[in-house]
């Protein structure tokens, strides 16, 4: 060995170590992640994902409050999230212009082949689970096996089938991938910590518990769809009320007739909003503002001939946005279902503050708009 | 003498089928008013009927939104399907034709579906009209279309029937177009409106349609002796004085209106436009007099008892009318067409 090359191995070892020094974290990077998602597939990575397609595009809201440049990990989505939400779409092209740019590779999970997904050359592929999805089931999808055979790992999150059960496992796996663990392991405290404070209020509410009427999606169709025993209705028992969807639905979602309606009279309505386009609904979400929110919740209840709940006249009847059945961030849309379900024992709730706390600590697009609106008496 | 009693006799026989078939279609009716997810019974209807001001006002809105405007809905569209679909089976002179099989219904489902899924409609429509409107455009631009075939020369009525065909065809695969590039909401939306379903049903809908019917009757009434002559075949129609084009005109013209607002007020019910018909016939008879009131009334039975069975299948859930129709439907078709193997 000459002296010459002596000396570069040994430059090289020592500015490697003094680079493990200064930056744990950059070692540790170098390991291979191994990480189980929420339905026990183990995913690895021989370094955080920086080339990520989203399967279904509203997981980018799930990006941006785990990484400062959710934009930038995006390698190519389904568009779901360009038609579904239009005005949060805005919001984030707003921020990162190059949300409009990102290869789009179809509508939902349903319809992304294999070829243009490999084509993005992506280092890993974010799928949605399915209702009842299995790792057996994920693993046998055409699209999973290609891209497995190809070599790129594929991971599931799930925050609407069973989002109180798979949220925090959820995150883990996607923090874990992107190598955000510490920020998604605030996130689950956050989120943890309301859902707790969530439990304790109602923990010694009698029963039987409050009705309450989900409106999903209101003014859009006949009166009225309401979820059944899945999507909201496990929000709704955590916030301490009786869905009266669940008693008479059996699937996860179905529509209630008007006259069943008024004849059970629940004791909450809740609708359930998001941008529209003017096709009618409960404005509610990015860049909508209050008094637009209100009226339109004002304007949806009496176009679907519901003024006469008592709900309504008691000022009872709210709305929430819908999106936030995709989303981590629909713990403060339990807090805000819980005050309004049961309102003598959830005076520490406060759906504002942990909007706000996600916006400062978290958010890297903020969710600035109205997430819920209420009635007020009339 | 015998013949002429014999005739007589028939003609009464038919008056009392037509006479069953409105008390049925009454008592049909009563059942679907007082029928609902509310212990709601007669005598309260009544009393809400009688002195509105001192119910309660939920039971307001669930007399006078809900039990009666969806009663009423019922039978109109029932008369509307079922009359299209008996012209439209006399001037094509073919046993398949109705409304729902040569491409009215597909034709306003993808006028709605341009409304929900593109929010594509005509300008000056208000929102809530936004979707029967385009709906009802598309439909009767279809038979408009048909109605441009028939005149074309040489060709047949076979043939429009095969073009009415093709357009299902063309219109279905436009609407799945559609629905590919749709939103879920708004997928859900488009699916649901072409279950069809009576709840959509509001009081400025039904007096358009009633109004419509008011319209087309008296036509249909003073061409029935024609009618009744075309289905003793073209040519003999002919050397009885029918214009034979200028009928199927004014009958196409009809059924696109009728056919197009009851398709797009309460979304896509097939069946009573194919079946009411036949059933009519089975009863009374190819004599347009009868056959016509008899196919009205039948339209409107089926849809009444598929709107009564709706609400019964599952209490407080609404199963969309337009499945429930078939349902409904085919067992009483069935039967019908035993009973005249057995008596034929």
């Amino acid at each position: 060995m000459s002296m010459r090359t002596a000396m570069v191995t040994r430059r090289r070892a020592l500015a490697l170590s003094a680079l493990a020094v200064a930056s744990p974290s950059l070692v540790r990077a170098q390991e291979p992640i191994r990480v189980t998602d929420y339905l026990g597939r183990e995913v690895r990575l021989a370094r955080p994902a920086r080339r990520i397609v989203l399967a279904q595009g509203r997981h980018l809201a799930v990006l941006n409050l785990l990484h400062p440049e959710p934009v930038s990990l995006v390698a190519g989505w389904a568009d779901d999230m360009l038609i579904g939400a239009v005005s949060e779409s805005r919001a984030y092209v707003r921020r990162f212009p190059q949300t409009a740019r990102i290869p789009v590779i179809g509508r939902s999970a349903q319809t992304l082949h294999l070829e243009p997904v490999l084509a993005l050359e992506p280092d890993l592929v974010v799928m949605s689970g399915g209702a009842g999805a299995r790792a057996d089931v994920m693993t046998s999808l055409p699209l999973v096996r290609g891209l497995e055979a190809a070599g790129v790992p594929v991971a599931a999150i799930d925050f609407f089938y069973d989002p109180l059960a798979n949220t925090v496992v959820s995150l883990r796996t996607l923090g874990r991938l992107i190598g955000r663990e510490r920020q998604a392991a605030a996130l689950i405290a956050l989120h943890e910590a309301g859902i707790a404070r969530v439990r304790t209020a109602i923990a010694d509410a009698p029963t039987p518990r409050p009705t309450v009427m989900m409106h999903a999606h209101a003014g859009g169709t006949p009166c009225c769809n309401s979820p059944g025993r899945g999507t909201f209705d496990g929000f709704i028992r955590l916030a301490g009320g009786h869905n009266i969807g669940a008693d008479v639905l059996s699937g996860a979602t179905g529509s209630l007739s008007l006259e069943h309606l008024l004849t059970v009279d629940p004791d909450v309505y809740v609708a359930t909003g998001g941008s529209y386009n003017g096709r009618g609904g409960v404005m509610l979400g990015a860049d909508v503002d209050e008094a637009e929110a209100r009226a339109s919740l004002k304007q949806v209840i009496h176009g679907q001939k519901l003024d006469a709940l008592a709900a309504v006249k008691n000022g009872r009847a709210h709305g929430i946005w819908h999106g936030c059945n995709d989303s981590p961030a629909h713990v403060m849309a339990i807090e805000a279902l819980a005050k309004w379900i049961q309102p003598g024992r959830t005076n520490d709730l406060d759906p504002t503050r942990t909007l706000t706390t996600l916006n400062e600590k978290f958010a890297a697009v903020p969710l600035e708009g109205t997430y819920w609106t209420s009635l007020g008496s009339a | 003498m015998t013949a002429a009693l014999g005739y007589r006799r028939m003609v009464g026989r038919r008056w009392i089928v037509l006479a069953l078939l409105a008390v049925l279609l009454a008592a049909a009716v009563i059942g679907d008013v007082v029928t609902g997810a509310s212990r709601l019974g007669a005598w309260d209807l009544l009393s809400v009927l009688i002195s509105p001001d001192t119910a309660p006002a939920a039971v307001r809105v669930i007399v006078w939104d809900v039990r009666l405007p969806l009663a009423v809905m019922a039978v109109l569209v029932g008369v509307s399907l079922a009359l299209a679909g008996a012209e439209m089976q006399t001037v094509l002179n073919n046993p398949l034709a109705s409304p729902f099989t040569l491409g009215v219904s597909s034709a306003a489902a993808l006028g709605a579906a341009l409304a929900i899924v593109l929010e594509q409609g005509l300008p000056w429509l208000p929102a809530g009209w936004l979707v029967p409107g385009n709906a009802f455009v598309f439909a009767f631009g279809a038979m408009m279309l048909l109605q441009f075939m028939s005149q074309l020369r040489g060709a047949g009525v076979d043939a429009l029937v095969l073009f009415g065909i093709a357009l299902v065809f063309a219109f279905n695969a436009l609407v799945a177009l559609l629905q590919f590039i749709a939103t879920e909401t708004a997928l859900q939306q488009l699916v649901f409106w072409s279950m069809g379903s009576l709840s959509r049903t509001t009081w400025p809908a039904i007096a358009l349609l009633a109004g419509a019917l008011a319209l087309c009757i008296p036509f249909s009434a003073r061409a029935t002796w024609k009618l009744t002559a075309l289905r003793l075949g073209e040519d003999r129609a002919r050397s009885f004085g029918v214009d034979v084009v200028a009928l199927r005109r004014g009958a196409l013209v009809r059924v696109a209106l009728l056919a197009g607002l009851s398709v797009a007020f309460v979304g896509t019910i097939g069946f009573v436009g194919l079946v009411a018909p036949h059933a009519a016939r089975l009863m009374v008879g190819e004599d347009h007099r009868f056959f016509l009131p008899a196919a009205a009334l039948c339209g409107a039975l089926l849809l009444s008892l598929a709107s009564l069975a709706a609400k019964a299948i599952v209490p407080g859930v609404v199963v969309p009318v337009g499945i429930v129709t078939a349902l409904v439907g085919v067992p009483v078709f069935v039967l019908l067409v035993f009973g005249r193997g057995r008596s034929a």
